[in-house]
């Protein structure tokens, strides 16, 4: 399908906090440059998934394998964006602060960020087009320019893969389009792109593949394959609807 | 000058350093405290410590506080980050019940003793007045090394305070951090002892990180402005107490009244903090109404 070497496998995976399984029967390759997204209701899984390749859940059956390497072996070259609206906006960081923290593990402890160091972080900026925001304190911005400055971090680290967990959640329309322009261009430059969302219409705009997730996994492979109606209804146990034949409407989340 | 009359006595001189040492120490740390939200942790270890103290006195006299508090605090700091790691036990209860124990078992221990009062009070509110030349070095060689810590791990510590989960992907090791952090605190509560005791170093520790807070969004200038406040206010807070003892024959415990100080900062830092948000908003206001036109 790819000549692109994989970048995340999973072989029949599940995951678990302590005993209690969280997502079992994990299964599907991603490739270099490839978008996949997760889709699924609350609680469906999404954040441990993303979580389990950060190697923050355990594997306790089958196998995750991100960068060729166990997940956790390979955090150096994964980047993770985290909800904006989970960090507090009294923070007394500025966006620049941000930024540079995608730039701590190439820094050190000690060292002053290098002319290079800060060239990468203005570049970031430049990325999700917050630019001339460098100084602002992180709080003032809206949630959606929050979001972009945590995607401008993220970019900062320069990884292979980008984990993204609902970055779409309450972002107006600027926001979004700047994210998806950005994640575009991670892609172009042949980094995988895992990002859970809600919203339907984003997995076809931004994503090559679909992972739908519900508990475990109900589909894993290319967007237009996996975003059937049928499937959609099994992984939402019947709160999806069908419109007019080829459209699903999700009615509850 | 007022302000530096009552530090010719060697005594007071003593008691001077003690404070700006410790002012400066407890401003670092606790700008870290306000960040994690820590509070109620650091009046947890305030406490703890507490019982090690009169564990100490008990074995070894007033030579045996120090060693007694460095022992609790550290032990009660890793016993904290334990309990604060496990997100399913109840840690508001848990906390306060852990403080509470501990605090019952210092008062158990020094109600046996004779002259129990004043040791009571002494342990609880500090003698900045009585400080060795030897609780000075303590002093010092704490703020060098929890400073040094700190300054060394900023980066993972300004990371794992804004965005726990994103320095969990990154690879920090969160709960060796938290633990360092609680050591942190706890040994800033052992400096602190013999100066302001073991209740009032909290107000050391939070109020000039919450006052530099309000007048900066910046932490290069928060962090040295806590520092500031902090021995500011243990300068003038013996000055007070001197002057009212001495002048007005009115006796001032000279730790409560550096807490009394800091506070009344704090409400000055609060006003100014509030002009200057003001002041910040209609120029904005009146930039975007230039940019609009």
């Amino acid at each position: 399908m790819s000549e692109h070497a994989p970048t995340l496998v999973l072989d029949r995976a599940s995951v678990a906090y302590g005993d209690v399984p969280v997502l079992e029967e994990l299964h599907g390759v991603v490739h270099e440059g490839e978008a996949v997204a997760l889709i699924g209701p609350n609680g469906a899984g999404k954040s441990t998934f993303i979580k389990a390749l950060l190697g923050l859940v355990p594997v306790v059956r089958g196998r995750i394998e991100v960068l060729g390497r166990p997940p956790a072996q390979a955090r150096r070259d994964v980047a993770y964006v985290p909800q904006a609206d989970t960090l507090d906006p009294d923070f007394p960081v500025s966006v620049e602060q941000v930024v540079m923290m995608g730039r701590y593990r190439r820094i050190g402890w000690l060292r002053r960020p290098s002319a290079a160091d800060r060239a990468e972080v203005a570049d970031a900026l430049e990325q999700v087009g917050l630019a001339g925001r460098a100084r602002d304190r992180f709080g003032t911005l809206s949630g959606g320019q929050r979001q972009r400055v945590l995607l401008a971090r993220a970019i900062a680290a320069k990884p292979r893969m980008l984990l993204l967990d609902e970055p779409f959640n309450g972002v107006d329309a600027v926001s979004q389009h700047a994210l998806l322009e950005a994640i575009g261009a991670l892609k172009a430059q042949g980094a995988s792109v895992v990002v859970s969302t809600h919203d339907l219409a984003i997995a076809h705009l931004a994503c090559d593949e679909v992972c739908l997730l519900n508990r475990h996994q109900f589909g894993f492979g290319p967007t237009g394959d996996v975003l059937t109606p049928e499937r959609l209804r099994a992984t939402y146990g019947g709160h999806a609807l069908e419109l007019r034949g080829d459209r699903v409407i999700v009615t509850q989340t | 000058m007022i302000l530096f009359e009552p530090f010719h006595l060697p005594f007071m001189a003593r008691a001077l350093v003690e404070l700006l040492v410790l002012g400066a120490l407890a401003g670092t740390v606790g700008v870290l405290v306000l960040l994690r939200r820590l509070a109620f942790v650091s009046d947890t270890l305030t406490h703890t410590v507490f019982p090690g103290v009169v564990i100490g006195h008990l074995m070894a006299g007033n030579g045996g506080i120090f060693w007694g508090a460095l022992a609790a605090g550290v032990v009660t700091a890793v016993l904290l980050t334990l309990l604060t790691q496990r997100r399913r036990v109840n840690e508001d209860a848990a906390l306060a019940m852990l403080l509470t124990t501990l605090f019952a078992v210092g008062v158990v221990l020094v109600s046996r003793q004779t002259g129990f009062t004043s040791d009571l009070t002494a342990f609880l509110f500090g003698r900045v007045l009585t400080v060795t030349e030897a609780q000075l070095a303590q002093t010092a060689v704490v703020t060098v090394v929890v400073v040094a810590l700190l300054a060394v791990l900023r980066r993972p510590l300004l990371l794992r305070a804004f965005d726990p989960e994103g320095a969990q992907a990154a690879g920090v090791r969160v709960g060796l951090l938290d633990l360092v952090l609680n050591v942190a605190v706890a040994l800033v509560v052992v400096a602190a002892v013999k100066a302001v005791g073991t209740v009032l170093v909290i107000a050391l520790l939070i109020v000039p990180a919450a006052a530099a807070r309000r007048l900066s969004d910046r932490l290069a200038v928060i962090v040295p402005l806590a520092c500031v406040v902090g021995a500011a206010a243990g300068w003038l807070g013996l000055v007070v107490s001197y002057e009212a003892s001495v002048g007005h024959g009115v006796r001032l415990a000279s730790g409560a009244t550096v807490v009394l100080v800091l506070v009344t900062m704090y409400v000055l830092a609060h006003v100014a903090g509030f002009v200057r948000r003001k002041a910040g908003l209609s120029r904005a206001r009146r930039r975007s109404v230039l940019e609009a036109a």
